[in-house]
């Protein structure tokens, strides 16, 4: 859906422009998280559709864990959806999840 | 018609998110070949748990599991709702071997 392939340019070039090559640092990796989500849904809201959105961000640092991650959705199939980009660079992974939810 | 607007309950939910946890991974060690199960379960029960109390909500339940081996982890979210109705709440939990952070989204629905 054309919907979808914009929310996850979005997501894209929000991680690319908050994170990009840097390295995992834990005194950052706060505001990151956190300037990533908003970013997101700052764009989000400027395309003015009438939905409801919640951002998810999970950044970890490259060390060999194991990290698993699932969501489950009850709304309604025909109107609301989600999109969710898996990210990385070479110290850190990153998981954006947008869910859209028809007004 | 009841017309009054009920809003989320952060208490209630994180009850039955920590239930739900306890039951599905409460004294096991973390085994890469589970966790797709688990994380599957955890979202299903919880989500089950919530739709079963009946309240005008749709529900989005998140859950992430890490193993315990010295990587750091954030996580963050930001959501565009109506604050007087619509809400969340998150769950920290741990073992010896294994974190787990579960996120349930309510967002009202319009009578």
């Amino acid at each position: 859906m054309d919907d979808d392939q914009s929310a996850e340019e979005l997501i894209t070039e929000s991680l690319e422009a908050v994170i990009g090559r840097n390295p995992y640092e834990q005194k950052r990796v706060n505001q990151w998280v956190s300037s990533v989500v908003e970013q997101c849904l700052g764009q989000l809201s400027k395309l003015s559709k009438p939905f409801k959105y919640i951002v998810t961000c999970i950044i970890m640092q490259k060390n060999g864990a194991g990290l698993q991650s699932a969501s489950s959705c009850f709304w309604d199939n025909t109107t609301d959806g989600s999109c969710t980009v898996r990210w990385e660079n070479k110290h850190l992974y990153c998981i954006v999840s947008v869910f859209g939810l028809a007004i | 018609m009841d017309l009054k607007k009920v809003a989320f309950s952060p208490d209630d939910a994180s009850n039955v998110v920590k239930e739900c946890i306890e039951g599905i991974v409460g004294g096991v060690d973390y085994s890469q070949n589970k966790v797709n199960q688990w994380t599957a379960s955890i979202v299903e029960h919880t989500l089950t748990q919530l739709v079963k109390q009946g309240k005008p909500f749709k529900y989005i339940v998140n859950c992430a599991v890490m193993q315990k081996s010295g990587a750091g982890l954030h996580t963050a979210n930001s959501c565009y709702w109506d604050t007087t109705t619509d809400g969340s709440c998150t769950v920290r939990w741990e073992n010896r071997t294994m974190y787990c952070v579960v996120s349930v989204f309510a967002v009202a629905i319009a009578l």
